[in-house]
């Protein structure tokens, strides 16, 4: 193999194998490769990749050289103490307001207005922020117009900017219609424009308005909006709202009476961020408050020492989650909410030495495909209700409680399921004729809460009562429980079949406290099939008991999984060892051992099986052979091939088999071996027509 | 007599709320190592959104307590959702309605919580759970009024007794929940539960201590 040679042309040590490092350094570093380093890093401006070739050492070392001479103190890294100021206030207000993001731009350096440089600051947030496909509710005010004068994005596709309200007759330079269609201009966008006053002369021209098609569908695009830009009007005298003529000065006077303070995409707020009423109200046409609040991402820009209380308030009421201010105003904000640490906190910031860094090679975090990790769950069942809407559909508007298109109806019994989320396509996937009814999604590994729980009976129910089904974990429990009585107090009856089959996870004698895992699939489409041909709520109640007696799990995990909060694995696996008996929550297993072979694991799993089993030649079973995420099908095949050779030997047939992921635990590495023990009747429900996301048979 | 006053103490639950949101990664973190991690970002979700619906309203501690409980037993789901649900609500109920808070009210709120959750979780003390912060802390508080020490000592004593029983945790073996198919393997860590009440208990009596009257 030829060796590459330096793509610099301009390296001065030798590139064979490994050379010392300190033969091949320039005197003026004296014996020092961090000194050498930090220099070509820093003052020289090269890459990590080029300083590798240049020092003849891995980029891996450069790297760890960098990180550990800024602890050894070669390097010192300092900002400039009103960019420091600015950082910290941006970092206090985004803490205390819960914001998604805060950028502070530093206070006046005398050369331009605060509209300019918040206009500045607007445009590089609208740069970053705005993403293609987006559409973005623009209000008007001098900074939305600054904004959208600093604003120059390239690249965005299917972006659609809409007035956040109608026009006006006054003549300002700021009107909303020009302010959305310079976003609009300056973002590549196309606009749609609210054809109507902002103000009108009474409620009947209002609702009038409204109901014209052109405005009605005007709205309905500002309804679909996703993010939100505006300015924060305060009601000082001389403030936008006095001066421009868009309001008339008598109905102001009519909202400062009622203790407004400022305004919002054209709503008066009080104090504490609530609506005022007014004689406005019904003559407005534009987005309204709790429009705006469903908003997923709005983007506040203000700033001035006198809009400090509108600003409070706005954010107070949730209206911003995105916030753009200058310092000193930001620093208003934060004392006039009672945060007066910030200062401390920057003064300890620059006398304390910070964290020393990692090694740059030790690996911290685990890759995933994440925005925000707080949002995982939602995103992810944004997905799934757009993959899967003919099956599913949210019940009164909420995510975390679904019903199945053709699931519920008159004279069956309703099938309820639920539980954490992590486990796709558990517990959604299996929402479909034939199968539940309605599902109640939690968060990651959580039950949950009881409110979607009850949606879901209610939703399930078709007169004959509803049957939950879920794993046994003590939140689950508690949680299914108050929903199951407050079911029963609107007459909706309940009965509730725990599943337990995992039989590593407590001894034979104690089978009820073990835990439910991958066999809740087998428990589901029995109960599933049970309340779709019509049987009693006790019937399908019994069957299902049953089904959930005769399944028999063990899991095993090769490396453990991380949470999306985290991106760590929750605990560790030896490189050596695995662990049996692994529930589906990422919880260690039961016993940890030596890796073994595929076959060897089949057997250990297999033989404690059949040790409660009790099969007896000519039995019939099902399998499902699962992934706990990370396993691929082919390790899956290699298990289930060593299950039907341990089956057929003992003359036990398999009736029906499923292998894949059914069942899982994020990204752990590992797979469980389920198997139902059949009868006639489970045989027949097992087999019975069901059409769901995750699971069909014809 | 020492007294808190109830209607201008609403405050110590926002800092309780800041004080768990801080400790949502610490909180993960020992959850992690015998659960499944998420103790801290559920723990921190649902005191996130109480504080989010307090900021601002200042509240009584009854009301902030109600608006916390319901918050926790509703929204949050978990086992951490109910247990803390049921036991804010129950403080809520107990301190509703007294205007000045001696050491006999407060007890009879720590009571009434920790049967809360007793009348929904099966554990015991010992079993490595909450109650091994609860129960201990509960004990120390009455123990000190019995002594005829004050309110203000007592809250003290309860605040020590709180962390002393979260750290016995870390010598336990756990016997329910996720963490007691681990057996022995749980031994050497602390209980998650148990060190987000010792939060709790600790924010909610140095609040009422540094406001007595």
């Amino acid at each position: 193999m030829a060796s590459k040679t330096s793509p610099t042309g301009k390296s001065t040590a030798g590139k064979t194998g490994q050379t010392d490092v300190a033969d091949a350094m320039p005197l003026r570093y004296g014996d020092d490769p961090y000194v050498w380093a930090c220099w070509l890093y820093y003052e020289e401006g090269r890459t990590q990749h080029d300083i590798a070739e240049i020092m003849g050492i891995s980029r891996a070392t450069v790297n760890s050289y960098l990180a550990d001479a800024r602890s050894r103190g070669i390097v010192n890294i300092s900002l400039e103490p009103s960019r420091l100021s600015s950082l910290a206030i941006a970092q206090e207000l985004k803490r205390h307001f819960g914001l998604l993001d805060c950028l502070v731009v530093p206070s006046d350096d005398g050369s331009r207005t605060l509209i300019d440089r918040l206009g500045t600051a607007g445009g590089q947030a609208v740069a970053k922020l705005l993403k293609s496909g987006d559409t973005l509710a623009v209000a008007w005010g001098r900074t939305v117009l600054a904004i959208a004068g600093n604003t120059a994005v390239t690249g965005l596709q299917d972006v659609t900017i809409v007035q956040a309200t109608g026009g006006t007759r006054a003549s300002f330079a700021y009107t909303p219609e020009l302010c959305a269609s310079a976003m609009a201009e300056a973002t590549g966008a196309k606009l749609i424009n609210i054809a109507a006053p902002a103000i009108v002369s009474n409620a009947e021209v209002q609702s009038a308005f409204l109901r014209e098609p052109l405005i009605e569908e005007q709205f309905a695009a500002l309804g679909r909006a996703n993010k939100a830009l505006f300015g924060v009007s305060s009601l000082r005298p001389n403030s936008t709202i006095h001066t421009s003529g868009f309001f008339e000065s008598v109905s102001i006077q009519h909202y400062l009476a009622k203790n407004a303070v400022g305004v919002v995409a054209g709503r008066f707020i009080d104090p504490q961020g609530r609506a005022v009423a007014g004689p406005l109200d019904e003559r407005t046409i534009g987005i309204s408050l709790d429009m705006l609040q469903k908003i997923g991402m709005r983007i506040a820009v203000a700033g001035g020492f006198d809009k400090v209380p509108a600003i409070l308030a706005a954010l107070r009421g949730g209206f911003i989650n995105v916030l753009i201010t200058d310092a000193a105003t930001g620093r208003g904000i934060l004392n006039a909410d009672g945060v007066t640490e910030v200062d401390q906190r920057l003064a300890q910031r620059t006398r304390g030495e910070g964290p020393l860094p990692l090694p740059s090679n030790v690996r911290t975090h685990i890759k995933k495909f994440l925005n925000n990790p707080d949002q995982v769950v939602d995103e992810m069942l944004e997905g799934v209700l757009k993959a899967h809407a003919d099956y599913i559909t949210p019940i009164k508007g909420s995510n975390r409680a679904l019903v199945a298109r053709k699931g519920p109806r008159a004279g069956k019994v309703g099938l309820v399921i639920g539980g954490g989320t992590g486990h796709e396509p558990c517990f959604l996937g299996y929402v479909g004729k034939g199968l539940a009814d309605a599902v109640a999604v939690g968060n990651i590994f959580s039950s949950p809460p009881p409110g979607p729980i009850l949606e879901c009976a209610r939703a399930a129910s078709g007169g004959q009562g509803v049957l939950f089904v879920y794993g046994n974990y003590a939140g689950d429990v508690m949680n299914f429980e108050m929903a199951a009585e407050m079911a029963q107090e609107e007459d909706i009856p309940v009965r509730t079949v725990l599943t337990t089959d995992d039989i590593a996870s407590s001894p034979v004698e104690d089978r009820d406290g073990r835990r439910g895992v991958a066999g809740n699939f087998f428990m589901f489409k029995i109960a599933g099939a049970a309340c779709d041909r019509g049987l009693a709520l006790s019937e399908c109640e019994a069957v299902t008991r049953k089904a959930n007696d005769r399944t028999f799990t063990i899991g095993v995990a090769l490396e453990p999984c991380s949470l999306p909060q985290t991106r760590r694995h929750n605990f560790e696996i030896g490189p050596d060892d695995i662990e049996i008996g692994m529930g589906i929550h990422g919880e260690r297993g039961v016993v940890r051992d030596r890796m073994m072979s595929a076959d060897q694991i089949t057997d250990r799993i297999i033989d404690r099986i059949f040790g409660e089993m009790n099969a007896q030649p000519g039995d019939r079973v099902a399998v499902l052979v699962n992934s706990f995420g990370a396993t691929p099908l082919m390790e899956l095949y290699i298990l289930f091939r060593r299950v039907e050779q341990r089956l057929s030997a003992k003359n036990i047939t398999i009736a029906a088999n499923w292998i894949g992921h059914y069942c899982t635990s994020l990204d752990m590495v590992g797979a469980s071996i389920s198997i139902l023990h059949l009868d006639q009747e489970l045989s027949d429900l097992l087999l019975y027509p069901c059409d769901s996301a995750a699971l069909r048979i014809n | 007599m020492q007294t808190l006053n109830n209607a201008s103490a609403g405050g110590i639950v926002l800092a309780m709320a800041d004080r768990i949101v801080e400790n949502r990664a610490y909180l993960s973190e020992i959850d992690g190592k015998i659960g499944d991690g998420d103790h801290g970002v559920n723990m921190a979700k649902g005191f996130g959104m109480a504080a989010e619906r307090l900021k601002g309203k200042d509240l009584s501690l009854a009301a902030s307590l109600e608006t916390l409980g319901t918050i926790l037993m509703t929204e949050i789901g978990g086992s951490m959702g109910p247990l803390y649900g049921v036991m804010f609500t129950e403080f809520a109920e107990k301190l509703e309605g007294v205007d000045a808070i001696d050491a006999a009210a407060y007890s009879r709120m720590l009571h009434a919580g920790l049967e809360g959750i007793q009348s929904i979780g099966s554990a015991k003390v010992g079993d490595k759970t909450l109650l091994d912060t609860f129960v201990p802390a509960v004990e120390a508080f009455d123990a000190a009024a019995a002594d005829g020490k004050s309110f203000g000592e007592a809250l003290d004593a309860l605040v020590a007794a709180a962390e002393t029983g979260r750290d016995s945790t870390i010598n336990l073996v756990a016997k329910i929940g996720r963490a007691s198919r681990l057996g022995e393997r749980s031994l050497g860590v602390l209980d998650a539960g148990a060190t987000s009440c010792a939060i709790i208990l600790k924010e909610l009596s140095e609040g009422a201590r540094d406001r007595l009257q």
